[in-house]
């Protein structure tokens, strides 16, 4: 890699923005994305993340820009209003390879502008724009203002208003999700920033790209999941509700049940028929997983279906669709967002109606009537409620569509994960559900510590090139490495990179634990201990052995090297990172 | 854990792919577990503290063809390369490491190479491969490099005859008496057509251990399906043959229902060769002779360079057809289906054979032997007719 790379500080309180150097070695320790990221937010971990000195970090990874395969993706690093934990999530579309195109690896926005304004970036330099006609307005309307300034991410009323669960949302209809980063940056005052570079990344060894490129491709070609015919090139995310429904692990009524028999009519297939779905994709990506009504507008993903359907008792896909658009334009996480009306839902004994959510999202965005109380999350409304139990959160973030008494591996990762209850960290369906890179037995808990982390260090290295999850139902570590040896020209493995993803790891969990997290916030919630899923059809889904789970944790804890109550031992970790 | 230990140095054993008593197996928990042969599971412990990864077998090859093909590489070479599709795809390269290269710390040289491949061979050690994610991943790694191994060396001996000191021996010991006969006699088949959904589990949980114990295929290397009216039977992707119990996914052709996402990556070749053939079952497998003979091309003056996937014609091998196509989403599923029809098997480019049943497994299972006992006869009348032709000119 040219180790030359450039962040953008923005301090929106003076206006006064400069490009600087990145430290090299910063580069080389954590990769970009994610890491570098984390690695950024050091001294002010412990600021509230409403804090006008609270940055928000947009990054891109070293792969970004060239043709390496599903690597043309952003993170946004900050401290999340919902969960209070260090916060990443990463987004497709074209922004991450426009941004690289301007001359940049990362932005850094902080301080808050009296007025709202747009962030302008070009090759050419970047400039405050005054935004106040664009304050109030949705997603949809913001990116179309904004169109000729190339890619957009934007925030929305919910982003506006401070919902804890608001996003960030790309222009090609992409999200910076789940932990409400949204608020974040609308705290600031920022309503959007927008990238256009034109300039080209350089391939050190064209060679050694050229060749893994194509060793990365011909296992896409060889995986089911990714271009089966029945897989997620083919029917998007949506692909899992039919393998959901037939492992008996689809979250239903706020997680009572694992089964739902109105599911078919948010299938892949079904969302096919009834929508015309046509394939999009990120730049560059050949998997293209997004899909795209007829009419235009983005169609939902896996969880979203699963969530606005089953989880809330509904079965009626077009208003589905509706609440996923809803939420795009809104810029309100759909996962969050369902989640939470349906611990709503079942606290006052009645799932909301495919009629009444429609209103109530706007409600939430607007924080106006119960949405007000609705914005703060499902933790918030519960125990506001009295019924804390009914939160189906990890650290405040909503379960998503995994349940986990269906996959012990995916409950120990809901449990460890560093952002909350978050199914992308260890990811471990890839092996308990989709059999990637080989199975595993999804009722067990052996060896699953030693998993969970291996997969936690490997997926934060993942999140640092910034490369796609997907791609790992076919490639692995071992073509990404030689990626990014080709791209930058110094040698790079498998495990090296998984010990920069240890590193981390660590960084998040030390800042975690700065900010008062501690074992007893590494649990699920204990209706999974206590109530058994909807077995059937030869499989039984029985509650989840707590005395197995602890220990299975404790082990996890030593794995680590951390101590048996989740704490460190080693209090100078942090300082002597680079 | 240790009972996956267990397991997987069972399973190396019944498979015939490693000297008897020398494998060694280690794995990672909160503690360190470790098993078999002495010097071996020592080894695996040493090189498994050095990586992130779940597990390491470490284990003395069957046959000494990954030492041959180490010791008859140019004397700068780090690695072999694969040359059937399927483990080419999937290891890309095996390193390789000499006797003198590995130091008198051989745990270090191997982790290194290890952090950034599936397997390796060792000079005087044998075959050490990773599991980062299970055990089950190791033990798949072992049997790839071992596999990927025993294609190469069939293919480099009958290009370039036996050039190391006892070579000749060896292989001659491996032909007479190493080499299992092959035959479906004894096996009992159901006789089709089965409808009844537990009946044909059962069937193809036979069948499926069947092509294992027979020698046939190695254990993870293949796929299998049965048709119902409009409905397929297949075996899940990245499931062994002989353990297929709760590993067949019933997959609606008409894709009504995307449970299948978990099925064999062959699916869509299972279907078509359904749709082009009228078959009941299908079976698919790596015979390690068939493979080799597959990318046996005579053809002058060619202009493909990628054989495997881009070669646009039909060659025979006697009765059998001979096609092109890269796995999954590559061209398999194309040219599979038109040229099975007829002689109820075909051979894919370093591959692996494709066998149809009309009406049961029987036809297929039998297909299939008949395959690969055809190209073994032919691989060693070639091999036979080299010898004559070197020592002709001696």
């Amino acid at each position: 890699m040219s180790l030359r790379q450039y962040i953008l500080v923005v301090d929106l309180a003076s206006g006064r923005m400069r490009r600087e150097e990145i430290p090299p070695e910063l580069l080389r320790a954590y990769l970009g994305g994610r890491g570098l990221g984390v690695r950024l937010l050091r001294d002010r971990h412990t600021f509230s993340p409403f804090d006008p000195a609270m940055p928000v970090i947009f990054a891109v990874g070293p792969l970004c820009g060239t043709p390496a395969p599903t690597s043309a993706r952003l993170s946004v690093v900050s401290r999340s209003p919902l969960t209070g934990t260090v916060y990443d999530c990463s987004a497709g579309g074209r922004f991450a390879w426009r941004l690289r195109a301007a001359g940049l690896f990362a932005i850094r926005v902080e301080g808050k502008s009296t007025r709202p304004v747009v962030l302008a970036v070009t090759s050419a330099g970047e400039e405050l724009l005054p935004a106040d006609g664009l304050w109030g307005k949705s997603v949809g309307e913001t990116v179309r203002a904004l169109s000729d300034r190339g890619s957009v991410a934007a925030i929305g009323p919910a982003g506006e208003n401070g919902v804890l669960y608001s996003n960030i949302m790309m222009g090609e209809g992409n999200a910076v999700g789940r932990g409400g980063l949204g608020a974040v940056l609308g705290a600031k005052n920022p309503k959007a920033v927008t990238v256009d570079g034109d300039r080209p990344v350089p391939v050190a060894d064209r060679e050694r790209f050229d060749r893994a490129r194509a060793d990365v491709l011909r296992l896409f070609r060889a995986s089911p999941v990714i271009f089966g015919e029945l897989g997620i090139s083919e029917y998007g995310t949506p692909a899992l509700v039919d393998l959901m429904r037939q492992r008996r692990m689809a979250p239903t009524e706020n997680f009572r049940r694992t089964v739902f028999d109105g599911s078919p009519a948010y299938s892949g297939p079904a969302i096919r028929a009834a929508y015309g779905a046509k394939k999009e994709g990120c730049f560059g990506c050949p998997i293209r997983c997004k899909k795209r009504a007829s009419d235009g507008r983005a169609l939902p993903e896996y969880e979203t279906v699963s969530h606005f359907g089953a989880l809330n008792g509904i079965a009626d896909l077009h208003a589905i669709v509706r609440s996923n658009d809803a939420c795009n334009d809104l810029g309100m996480d759909t996962i969050s967002a369902a989640a939470t009306l349906s611990a709503w839902g079942e606290a006052r004994g009645r799932f909301p109606s495919p009629e009444e959510i429609g209103p109530l999202l706007h409600d939430i965005a607007l924080r106006r009537g119960e949405g007000e109380l609705l914005a703060e999350g499902s933790r918030r409304v519960a125990e506001t409620l009295g019924k804390p139990e009914l939160s189906m959160s990890v650290k405040s973030l909503e379960l998503p569509a995994y349940d986990p008494r269906g996959a012990y591996g995916m409950a120990l990762a809901y449990a460890t994960s560093n952002r909350g209850g978050c199914h992308l960290r260890a990811y471990p369906i890839s092996h308990e559900i989709l059999r990637k890179p080989v199975a595993s037995d999804r009722f067990s808990f052996s060896g699953k510590a030693r998993m969970i982390k291996i997969a936690e260090d490997a997926n934060a290295a993942v999140d640092s090139l910034v490369a796609c999850k997907f791609a790992f139902f076919g490639a692995s570590l071992e073509e990404y490495a030689e990626l990014l040896s080709g791209v930058t020209g110094e040698p790079h493995t498998p495990q090296g990179l998984k010990e920069i993803g240890e590193r981390i790891w660590l960084t998040e969990r030390s800042y975690n634990a700065r900010n008062g997290f501690t074992r007893a916030d590494d649990d699920l919630p204990a209706r999974f201990f206590a109530e058994a899923g909807s077995g059937g059809e030869g499989i039984d889904v029985p509650p989840i052995d707590r005395a197995r789970f602890v220990e299975e944790l404790t082990k996890y804890y030593r794995i680590r090297g951390l101590r048996d109550d989740g704490s460190s031992p080693d209090d100078g970790f942090l300082e002597r990172q680079p | 854990m240790r009972s996956l230990i267990a397991k997987y140095a069972e399973k190396l054993h019944r498979d015939r792919s490693v000297v008897p008593g020398r494998v060694g197996i280690a794995a990672q928990d909160d503690v360190m577990l470790c098993e078999g042969a002495p010097d071996l599971s020592r080894l695996a412990a040493d090189v498994l503290s050095r990586l992130s990864c779940l597990g390491i077998v470490a284990a003395s090859p069957s046959l000494p063809f990954a030492s041959y093909l180490l010791r008859r590489a140019n004397a700068d070479a780090k690695s072999i390369v694969p040359l059937d599709t399927e483990t080419r795809t999937f290891l890309h390269d095996i390193p390789i490491v000499r006797r003198e290269e590995l130091g008198g710390d051989p745990a270090y040289a191997i982790a290194a190479l290890l952090s950034n491949r599936k397997g390796v061979i060792a000079e005087g050690v044998g075959i050490v491969a990773s599991g980062p994610v299970t055990l089950e991943q190791a033990y798949i790694h072992y049997s790839s490099v071992y596999h990927a191994a025993f294609v190469k060396y069939l293919l480099d001996a009958l290009r370039d005859g036996f050039v190391l000191p006892g070579e000749e021996e060896a292989f001659r010991e491996f032909r007479e008496t190493s080499l299992q006969p092959l035959s479906a006699e004894g096996l009992s088949f159901r006789a089709g057509p089965l409808d009844d959904p537990e009946e044909v589990l059962a069937e193809i949980r036979a069948v499926g251990r069947y092509t294992v114990e027979r020698g046939l295929v190695d254990s993870f290397f293949g796929n299998i399906s049965w048709r119902v009216g409009g409905t397929i039977f297949i075996s899940q992707t990245a499931a062994s043959l002989d353990g297929l119990a709760g590993c067949i996914d019933p997959v609606p052709m008409d894709n009504r229902s995307t449970t299948g996402i978990t099925a064999s990556s062959e699916l869509l070749a299972h279907r078509r060769i359904y749709e082009a053939t009228g078959a009941r079952a299908i079976l698919h497998g790596h015979p390690k002779f068939s493979v080799a003979m597959s990318m046996l091309c005579e053809e002058k003056d060619c202009p493909v360079k990628d054989c495997w996937k881009d070669c646009p014609n039909v060659r025979m091998l006697g009765d059998i057809p001979v096609v092109a196509g890269e796995i999954g989403a590559g061209g398999l599923a194309v040219r599979v289906p038109p040229v099975i029809g007829g002689p109820g098997k075909a051979i894919v480019y370093g591959h692996g054979v494709f066998s149809i049943g009309r009406t049961g497994f029987e036809e297929a299972f039998r297909s299939m032997v008949d395959v690969e006992n055809r190209c073994r006869e032919e691989y060693f009348r070639r091999l036979d007719a080299r010898a004559r032709r070197q020592s002709k000119s001696e």
